[in-house]
């Protein structure tokens, strides 16, 4: 028993130091990193490296803050709705031609981001929409194949007889999906609504290729600007990097359980 | 009256499809618009030269037999495959073991997975941020701990383990999850008829429990696959692809991974007829990848534990 808790807590160190570490050291001054060892805790805590991330003008961190935010939403409303659609037709209606366009979207899934990444950018590039907003979160709101099998499986195992019923009493396709079918799916939509907010928030290569400046800078894109602007600087630094990671590790604290079921269940990554 | 039902249920019909497509209207034109035409057009770039500004001209199978000759791609493709062989294993080992550990369920064992699940949740842009710090060779936390003074980053030799190393970092506990999942599903009572047989220890988890998780197994070392070949984040943040060697008068990155050799193609040289030859290259490795996880599915499904 020794044994065991000895390496478990061994790992759990190796897992939370380096954690441990950035944060601290977001909170020294310059002076005091230069001076103190790495492995200390600030002495005094200073809070002026976040002062100068949020409140500067030069900086903008809490512009990317935003527009990751604004980003994360517009994704997540865009790529559900648009998937619970999808997935209802392939789950519930019948109709000619369902199973082969359903195996073609199951295909899609093999598909490297990175393979379509050059493209994409041509293609937004041509319409005018690189730098802007919906440049930034157009290839992510038709729905994903992904989710929409997930939501597939889940919306076939709903009793029929719970829909048949509500037929019976006068429920069209829409009154079904709206009444009967989502107020069931609540599990799986979190589940879903997690890794997208998590994917989206975390993604990185899509805004490094299709923004460029800070007026679209999303916090990724923003923290690797930073690093690379004032290289050196490590105390600003881990103060971007604990500011782009904090809001996902708050979700993770309060939402553990669920995460770990929903990576579980889909071997999401 | 048979003839009326016979309309009505062809009008019901057509209203049933008509309603369907228009369901899937939107997905549909989402993945036409962002899948398929992009593969199209990877195809179709992969036959000429273009640097984003001026003409674009058709090459033939320039670019492919350029790829063969192309040490840049060569030196990427070797790099990726010693990335996912220093990956893979170790992370899988260190993923098993720790989902054995936690699966004996001692007080505790729920914080400590939140805990190694944790850096899953951070991206890896910023992850691969913290890590270039910890790994400063003067003023990283690393080299403090070490007493030492290493460029673990910028040697030659140290800089792919490096980043290996943190890339195995962030996901031992994802690992770790897909194992405790395959441990809860084998019944008690085949571990315990083994122990009345007198194996345990080492012997237990090699004979029983290890062949009971096979398809955990699969599914971990295939998903790894996937992701390691793709990995781009992680060393853009640590390396840029560097530290360069010269071999005939041609820069070969250490860690110029196959994905940002693609980024850099395309957006750094603007050269993207190579940037589109190189992704179809990892689109096939890929294939390949995922073809072998859907036939182990299907033996994954009919699998059988009684």
């Amino acid at each position: 028993m020794v044994a065991t808790y000895a390496v478990l807590l061994a790992a759990a160190g190796a897992t939370l130091g380096p954690l441990a570490l950035s944060f601290m050291t977001s909170f020294k001054t310059p002076r005091q990193f230069a001076t103190q060892s790495a492995l200390t805790a600030p002495d005094p805590w200073t809070g002026e490296n976040y002062r100068a991330l949020l409140g500067g003008q030069t900086v903008g961190f809490g512009h990317a803050l935003l527009v990751t935010t604004g980003v994360v939403v517009v994704v997540l409303i865009g790529q559900l709705t648009t998937s619970v659609m999808a997935a209802f037709a392939f789950a519930r209606l019948d109709f000619p031609g369902r199973d082969l366009l359903f195996w073609a979207y199951v295909a899609t899934l093999m598909v490297p981001p990175v393979v379509t990444v050059v493209p994409l950018y041509l293609m937004v590039s041509q319409v005018g929409l690189r730098n802007t907003f919906w440049g930034l979160v157009l290839p992510y709101i038709f729905g994903s194949p992904y989710a929409i099998f997930l939501l597939r499986q889940y919306f076939r195992g709903i009793p029929q007889e719970l829909v048949d019923a509500a037929r019976v009493d006068g429920a069209g396709p829409g009154t079904v999906l709206l009444r009967i079918i989502l107020p069931l799916s609540r599990p799986i939509m979190a589940t879903l609504g997690v890794i997208t907010v998590v994917t989206h928030w975390n993604n990185f290569l899509w805004p490094l290729i299709i923004t460029n400046g800070s007026a679209w800078q999303v916090v990724t894109t923003a923290t690797a600007n930073l690093q690379g602007r004032y290289n050196g600087n490590w105390t600003l630094v881990m103060a971007a990097t604990t500011l782009a990671m904090a809001p996902l590790m708050a979700v993770f604290v309060v939402f553990n359980k669920q995460i770990v079921s929903s990576i579980q269940i889909t071997g999401f990554r | 009256m048979r003839q009326t039902r016979r309309v009505g249920g062809r009008r019901a019909a057509r209203r049933r499809t008509a309603l369907a497509y228009g369901l899937l209207a939107p997905s549909l034109v989402g993945i036409v618009v962002c899948l398929v035409v992009p593969i199209i057009i990877v195809a179709w770039l992969s036959f000429h030269r273009w640097d984003l500004l001026g003409p674009i001209s058709y090459v033939g199978w320039d670019n492919w037999s350029r790829l063969l000759s192309d040490p840049t791609l060569g030196n990427s493709l070797l790099v990726t495959a010693a990335f996912a062989l220093i990956v893979i294993p170790v992370q899988t080992a260190l993923g098993l073991l720790l989902a054995v550990l936690l699966h004996r369920g001692l007080p505790g064992s729920g914080l400590l997975r939140a805990i190694y699940v944790l850096p899953w949740v951070c991206a890896p842009l910023a992850l691969g941020i913290v890590w270039r710090w910890i790994l400063a060779p003067t003023s990283g936390a690393l080299n403090a701990l070490l007493g030492t003074s290493v460029a673990w980053l910028t040697e030659p030799a140290l800089a792919l383990p490096a980043v290996a190393l943190v890339s195995i970092w962030s996901q031992v506990g994802y690992v770790t999850l897909f194992f405790l999942a395959g441990l809860a599903v084998i019944p008690p009572s085949v571990v315990e008829a083994a122990r009345l047989d007198g194996a345990s220890g080492p012997r237990l988890l090699w004979h029983i429990t290890l062949p009971l998780l096979r398809p955990t197994l699969f599914f971990v070392l295939l998903t790894s696959t996937i992701t390691a070949f793709q990995t781009f984040d992680t060393v853009y943040a640590l390396t840029q692809g560097g530290p360069s060697s010269l071999k005939d008068g041609v820069a070969l990155g250490r860690t110029d991974v196959i994905a940002r050799r693609i980024y850099a193609d395309a957006f750094v040289n603007f050269d993207l007829g190579r940037a589109a030859t190189a992704a179809l290259v990892l689109f096939a490795v890929l294939v390949v990848v995922s073809l072998a996880q859907q036939l182990y599915f299907r033996r994954r499904i009919t699998y059988d534990l009684s």
